[in-house]
C-alpha cells in the first residue's frame, strides 16, 4: 500500500520520534538514576551509573521516608482523592441535571456562578478561603473533600449539563410516568447514559486533586499529619536544615510511581477524557 | 415534571451549593471587599480605600515586573508547546510503527504535578549547568527557559492528545482531492488541515495560555523567584505578598484582583475569537 | 426496593456531608484505615495530640491542656519529638512539635497562630521578633521561666515592664576550623603563621588562607572554607550571622543599640571576609547558589575543608555525618575578621535569638500546660538533659549546675572565649528590620557572586532596603 518514498519518510519519522521519546522520558531516568547514589556524589556527577563507592543502595529510599512520612502522605493523597471524586461526580451531575432541566431564575444564576468560577484564579480567594476553611473546622481531609467539591463544582456541573442537553426528554418522562420521582428517575435513566461524562469528569478532577499542591497546603498546611504527596516533597525541599539530595530524589520518584501505573492501567479512559474534556471545556 | 424536580432541588442542589459556598462565593465575596482594606486576618479589616491597588503597583512590590516576565512567559510557551505539539501531532498520525506506544510516552508527563516536576527539573538543569560552574538562580534567563523548557515538557503531550484527535477527523477524502488537484504536501497543510482543526487549536491556545498565565507551583519549586525576584510570577507573586511577612495581606488582596480581572479579560478575548471563528465556518 | 434503597443511602450520604460541611461534627469518623500504619511524619510523635480533627477540641476542652511547640530550628528537629514523646509518656499531657524550614519560621508562625489549632509555644527573635507578635506573647513576668532566668536583663522585655519572651539558651558562632588541618599547614615550609593564635586580624588570616589555598592539594583539601551556602534560604549564615559584625561595629561608632537607618559604614569590611570566603572555598562561586548549609557542613566533616563559619549548634550536624573525619578535639573556634582596626581583642559572637514565648490567646489549660512543660525542660532532671545534651543548649537558668553545661567540642570553645577576656560581639541582628529585609540582602549577596551585581549595587540595596523595612515595620 504505502510507496516506497512514504516508507523512507516514515523511517525518518520514527528515529525524530524516538529521540523526542528519550527526551521525554530522560528526566525521569535521571532522578530514578540518582535515587540509587549517595547524597555527596550527587552533585559532582549526576550522569554517571551508580557504580561502587557512589552506590547506596536503598538508603535515600530509607532516609527519604524516615524524614517524611511520604507512605502515609501517599495513603492521605489517596483518600482525598477518591472522596472528593466521588462526591464531585454525585453531587454536581445531580446540580447539573437540576439546573439544565428546571427554569429559573435560581437555576440561571447558578449556573453562571459555576461558569465563571471556572475563570477565577485560585489566588483570588486563597486568602479568605483558608480561613474561612479554619472557621468551619474544615481543615481535616474531609473538609479538603468538601473544598474539593466546592472547587471542582465550576467545571465538572458545565460538562454535565453540556452533556444532560443532548438527553431527550421523552426518557425522563416515561420514567416519571411510570410513577418514578425524580431522584429514582435520575439514578436510574439519567445517571446511566451520563457514564461516559462522568468517567470524563472523574479523571479530569482525579488528576487535579491528585496533584494539587497550594489548597492542601493552605488549608492543612505542615503541622497536621494529614499531608498530601506535594504537599510532602515541598517540606522535603523547603525543610533546609536537613536538605538531603539522595533522599528528594528518591521521594520524588516513589511519588511518581503511583501515577505512572494508573496512568498505564487506565491509558484510554484518560486519554479520551482529557480529549473530551477540552473539546467540552 | 419539571415541578415535581423543583420541589426537589435541596436534594438536588444543596450539597453542591454549599460546598461552592464555602469553597468559591463566600471568600470571593470577602476577597474583593478586603481588597480595599488594610488586615492581617479576615477579621480585623479596616477600610482603606484604593490605597492597596496604588501600593500593588509601587515598585517594591514587583508587581509589575512579575506581570511582564509572566507575559513574556506565556507569549513564549503558547508559541513553542503548539508548534511542537503540532508538527508531533502530525507525525503521530502518518501511521508510523508504534505510534501507540509514542502516545503513550509523550502524555505521561502531563500527569505528575508541579511540584513534582518542578523539582525534577531543577535537579536536571542544576546537574547541566554544573559543569559550567553556575547554577539556574545564577541568572534569570536560565530561570526564564527553564520554565519554558519544563512548560513544553509537560503540555506538549497534552496539547498534541487534542490535536491528533483533531487532524483524525479531518475527511481523508478532502486530503485525497487535494493530492489529485497536484496540491503539494505543504499547501495541503495549509490549505485543508490547519483550517479543518481551527477549533482545535483554538482549544489548545486557550489551555496553554491559561496554564502557562496561572503557573504557580512550578515556579515555586523551580526557582521560587530567584535570582531577586526576577523569574517570579504573578500567582507566586500574590503568594509572597501575603504569606512571606506581616502587614501586607491587603495588598496581596488587591493583587490578586487585578490578577482575576486579566485573567477574566484573556478569557473574553478568548471567548469572542471563538465565537467569531465559528460563525466563520 | 433496589431504588428505594439507592434514595435512602443517597439522603444518609447527603445529610453526612453536609454536616461535614457546616459544623465539622460529620468528621469525627476519623478515616483511620486509609492512613498506612507506616506514620513517620515528625508531627506524629504525639500519639494522643490529635486536636487537628474538631473533634480534638472537646479533650481540651476537659480540662487537661496540651501543648503544641513550633520550633524554630530544624537541625534538632528529631530531639525535640524525642522529648514531645518523652513528656507525654511522664505526664500524659499531649505535646505536638512541628518545625519550621529553616527562613519560613514567620510565614508559618503568621499561618498557624491565625489557626484555630494555634502553637501554645513559640519563639521571636528579639525586640524585632515581639514587636510583630505582641498580640500573642503572654506576660512571662510570675512565671518560674522567669524567675529562674540567671540574667533577667536578656528576657525581652515590653512598655509596661512585663517580660514577653525568654531566652532559653545563649550560643555562639565565629569561624569553625579543623585543627589537624591547621597544625599541618603550620609544618608547611614558608607558613604564613607558626599557630593559630597569631591569625588575630584580617590581614594575616587572609595571608594563611590564601597560601593554604596554594597549597591546598599538600594539604589534601578541596579549599580553605566550606562552600557559602547561598540557595536562597540557605543564606543566614552571611546576610543575618556575617552581617551582624559591620552592623555592631556602626552601632558602637554611635554608642547606639538601633538605628532607623544605616550607612553601612563597614560594608568593606564585609566584603574583605566575604570574598575570601567565596574566592578560597571547595566551589566555584557561580555555584554556590545551589549550596545549602547541609552541603557546607558535610565538607567540613569529610575533611574537604579546614574552616567554615557557623555556630555551636552546628556540632550536631558535624558529628551526624557519615564517614565523619574531623576529630572531636580538632574542632575548634575562631572569631570572624573583618578589618577593623583593634579587632585583634575581638572575641567570638555570643548572644542569643531564641526566646520562648506563650500564646496569651491560647486556652488557660493550655497556657498552663505549656508553662509546666517549659518548666519541665529547665528544672527536671530529664528536662534539663534533654537541654543540656540533646539540644545542647547553654541554658541562662539559676536551675542548671556548673556541671550541667553542653560538653560537645564547640560549646567548650565557647566557654574558652567567654573567659578568656576578649570583648564578644553582641548578636545585633535581632534588631534587623525584618526577614523581607534579610532575604533581599542575600538575594544581593547570590547576584554579586554571579556577577550580576556590583559590590556597590550591593552595599546601595542593604542601605535602602534596611530603611525601607524599618519605616515599614515601625508602623
Amino acid at each position: 500500500m504505502l510507496s516506497a518514498k512514504t516508507k523512507a519518510s516514515n523511517k525518518v519519522i520514527f528515529v525524530v520520534l524516538c529521540i523526542v521519546a528519550v527526551a521525554i522520558l530522560y528526566p525521569l531516568l535521571f532522578i530514578l538514576n540518582n535515587s540509587f547514589k549517595g547524597k555527596f556524589y550527587i552533585s559532582a556527577d549526576p550522569f554517571s551509573l551508580p557504580t561502587g563507592e557512589t552506590f547506596a543502595g536503598l538508603t535515600n529510599y530509607v532516609n527519604g521516608l524516615i524524614q517524611t512520612g511520604l507512605l502515609s502522605a501517599i495513603g492521605w493523597s489517596f483518600f482525598i482523592t477518591i472522596i472528593s471524586v466521588i462526591l464531585l461526580i454525585l453531587f454536581t451531575s445531580m446540580t447539573a441535571y437540576y439546573i439544565t432541566r428546571v427554569k429559573s431564575v435560581y437555576a440561571t444564576v447558578l449556573y453562571y456562578m459555576f461558569v465563571f468560577s471556572m475563570v477565577v484564579p485560585f489566588q483570588m480567594v486563597m486568602f479568605t478561603m483558608t480561613s474561612l476553611a479554619d472557621k468551619c473546622h474544615l481543615r481535616s481531609p474531609l473538609g479538603m473533600c468538601v473544598l474539593y467539591l466546592g472547587f471542582g463544582a465550576g467545571l465538572s456541573v458545565f460538562m454535565f449539563s453540556g452533556f444532560v442537553k443532548s438527553i431527550p426528554l421523552e426518557i425522563e418522562e416515561a420514567a416519571m410516568i411510570d410513577g418514578c420521582n425524580p431522584l429514582q428517575t435520575f439514578f436510574g435513566v439519567v445517571f446511566p447514559i451520563l457514564k461516559p461524562t462522568a468517567i470524563t469528569v472523574a479523571i479530569l478532577n482525579a488528576m487535579w486533586i491528585w496533584n494539587d499542591f497550594l489548597l492542601p497546603y493552605l488549608v492543612i498546611g505542615i503541622s497536621t499529619k494529614y499531608k498530601t504527596i506535594p504537599v510532602v516533597v515541598q517540606m522535603l525541599v523547603g525543610s533546609n536544615g536537613n536538605k538531603d539530595m539522595g533522599a528528594l530524589m528518591a521521594m520524588l520518584v516513589l511519588s511518581i510511581i503511583p501515577i505512572i501505573i494508573f496512568y498505564l492501567t487506565c491509558q484510554k479512559y484518560i486519554i479520551e477524557g482529557v480529549v473530551a474534556g477540552a473539546v467540552k471545556g | 415534571m419539571e415541578k415535581t424536580l423543583k420541589r426537589y432541588f435541596a436534594v438536588f442542589t444543596l450539597p453542591t451549593v454549599i460546598a461552592f459556598a464555602f469553597a468559591f462565593i463566600i471568600p470571593f465575596a470577602q476577597g474583593v471587599y478586603l481588597s480595599f482594606c488594610k488586615f492581617t486576618t479576615v477579621g480585623n479589616a479596616t477600610w482603606v480605600g484604593l490605597d492597596n491597588y496604588k501600593a500593588a503597583f509601587e515598585s517594591g512590590q514587583g508587581f509589575t515586573s512579575a506581570l511582564g516576565f509572566t507575559a513574556a512567559f506565556t507569549v513564549i510557551s503558547v508559541i513553542t508547546i503548539n508548534l511542537l505539539a503540532f508538527t508531533i501531532a502530525l507525525l503521530l498520525t502518518r501511521k508510523v510503527a508504534g505510534t501507540n506506544v509514542f502516545r503513550t510516552i509523550f502524555f505521561m508527563p502531563n500527569l505528575i504535578g508541579g511540584i513534582v516536576l518542578g523539582y525534577t527539573w531543577q535537579q536536571m538543569i542544576n546537574a547541566i549547568l554544573y559543569r559550567y560552574e553556575t547554577t539556574i538562580v545564577s541568572n534569570a534567563k536560565y530561570g526564564f527557559w527553564g520554565l519554558v523548557i519544563l512548560m513544553n515538557w509537560q503540555m506538549i503531550g497534552y496539547m498534541m492528545i487534542i490535536y491528533i484527535a483533531g487532524l483524525q477527523n479531518v475527511p481523508t477524502e478532502l486530503i485525497e482531492a487535494a493530492k489529485i488537484d497536484g496540491a503539494t504536501p505543504w499547501q495541503t497543510l495549509i490549505k485543508v488541515k490547519v483550517p479543518m482543526v481551527m477549533s482545535s487549536i483554538t482549544i489548545c491556545m486557550f489551555l496553554t495560555l491559561s496554564n502557562s498565565f496561572k503557573l504557580f507551583d512550578q515556579n515555586k519549586a523551580l526557582t521560587d523567584g530567584a535570582p531577586m525576584k526576577k523569574t517570579q510570577m504573578l500567582a507566586l507573586n500574590i503568594y509572597e505578598t501575603f504569606y512571606g511577612r506581616t502587614g501586607y495581606e491587603g495588598v496581596g488582596q488587591a493583587k490578586a484582583v487585578l490578577f482575576f480581572i486579566i485573567v477574566v479579560a484573556i478569557a473574553l478575548l478568548q471567548l469572542s475569537f471563538t465565537r467569531s471563528k465559528e460563525v466563520e465556518q | 426496593m433496589k431504588k428505594k434503597l439507592i434514595s435512602a443511602l443517597l439522603c444518609a450520604a447527603m445529610v453526612s456531608s453536609m454536616l461535614a460541611g457546616c459544623g465539622g461534627s460529620g468528621s469525627t469518623e476519623t478515616p483511620a484505615e486509609s492512613a498506612p500504619a507506616a506514620e513517620s511524619a515528625p508531627a506524629d510523635a504525639a500519639p494522643a495530640a490529635d486536636n487537628v480533627a474538631p473533634a480534638g477540641d472537646s479533650a481540651a476542652a476537659a480540662g487537661d491542656g496540651s501543648v503544641y511547640y513550633l520550633n524554630f530550628k530544624p537541625e534538632v528537629d528529631a530531639q525535640w519529638q524525642e522529648i514531645a514523646a518523652a513528656y507525654t509518656s511522664e505526664t500524659g499531657v499531649p505535646v505536638k512539635v512541628v518545625t519550621a524550614a529553616s527562613g519560613t519560621y514567620e510565614e508559618v508562625l503568621k499561618a498557624e497562630i491565625a489557626g484555630s489549632d494555634a502553637p501554645t509555644l513559640f519563639q521571636i527573635n528579639g525586640p524585632v521578633g515581639y514587636n510583630s507578635w505582641k498580640d500573642y506573647c503572654l506576660d512571662l513576668s510570675g512565671s518560674e521561666l522567669y524567675n529562674n532566668l540567671s540574667d533577667k536583663g536578656l528576657a525581652v522585655t515590653g512598655d509596661d515592664g512585663g517580660a514577653y519572651g525568654i531566652p532559653y539558651t545563649v550560643e555562639a558562632y565565629g569561624i569553625i576550623y579543623n585543627d589537624a588541618i591547621m597544625q599541618a599547614y603550620f609544618a608547611t615550609e614558608g607558613a604564613k603563621a607558626a599557630n593559630v593564635d597569631e591569625i588575630n586580624n584580617f590581614a594575616k588570616l587572609k595571608e594563611v588562607v590564601e597560601d593554604m589555598t596554594a597549597k591546598k592539594d599538600a594539604l589534601g583539601i578541596q579549599g580553605v572554607f566550606a562552600s557559602t551556602s547561598l540557595l536562597p534560604g540557605e543564606d543566614w549564615r552571611w546576610q543575618t550571622h556575617l552581617a551582624n559584625l559591620p552592623v555592631y561595629y556602626e552601632y558602637k561608632d554611635n554608642n547606639v543599640s538601633d538605628m532607623a537607618a544605616i550607612t553601612f559604614k563597614y560594608s568593606d569590611n564585609f566584603k574583605n571576609i566575604f570574598d575570601l570566603y567565596i574566592n578560597n572555598s571547595t566551589c566555584a562561586p557561580g555555584l554556590l547558589g545551589s549550596k545549602a548549609v547541609t552541603d557546607s557542613m558535610a565538607e567540613f566533616a569529610l575533611g574537604q575543608c579546614a574552616m567554615v563559619q557557623n555556630g555551636n549548634w552546628a556540632w550536631g550536624q558535624v558529628a551526624d555525618v557519615d564517614g565523619n573525619a574531623v576529630k572531636e578535639e580538632d574542632i575548634k573556634f575562631m572569631p570572624i575578621y573583618t578589618g577593623v582596626s583593634g579587632e585583634e581583642s575581638q572575641g567570638l559572637c555570643i548572644g542569643t535569638e531564641n526566646f520562648w514565648c506563650v500564646n496569651k490567646q491560647a486556652s488557660e489549660a493550655d497556657q498552663k500546660a505549656t508553662l509546666d512543660f517549659v518548666n519541665w525542660m529547665i528544672s527536671s532532671d530529664a528536662g534539663k538533659d534533654y537541654m543540656v545534651n540533646s539540644l545542647g543548649n547553654a541554658a541562662p537558668f539559676s536551675t542548671f549546675g556548673d556541671a550541667e553545661k553542653p560538653s560537645d567540642p564547640l560549646a567548650k570553645e565557647m566557654y574558652r572565649f567567654m573567659e578568656s577576656g576578649k570583648s564578644s560581639v553582641t548578636w545585633n541582628f535581632t534588631t534587623f528590620p525584618s526577614q523581607a529585609f534579610k532575604d533581599d540582602f542575600g538575594a544581593g549577596l547570590l547576584e554579586y557572586c554571579n556577577g550580576n551585581m556590583s559590590w556597590d549595587d550591593v552595599k546601595e540595596l542593604v542601605v535602602t532596603r534596611w530603611a525601607e523595612e524599618k519605616s515599614a515595620t515601625a508602623q
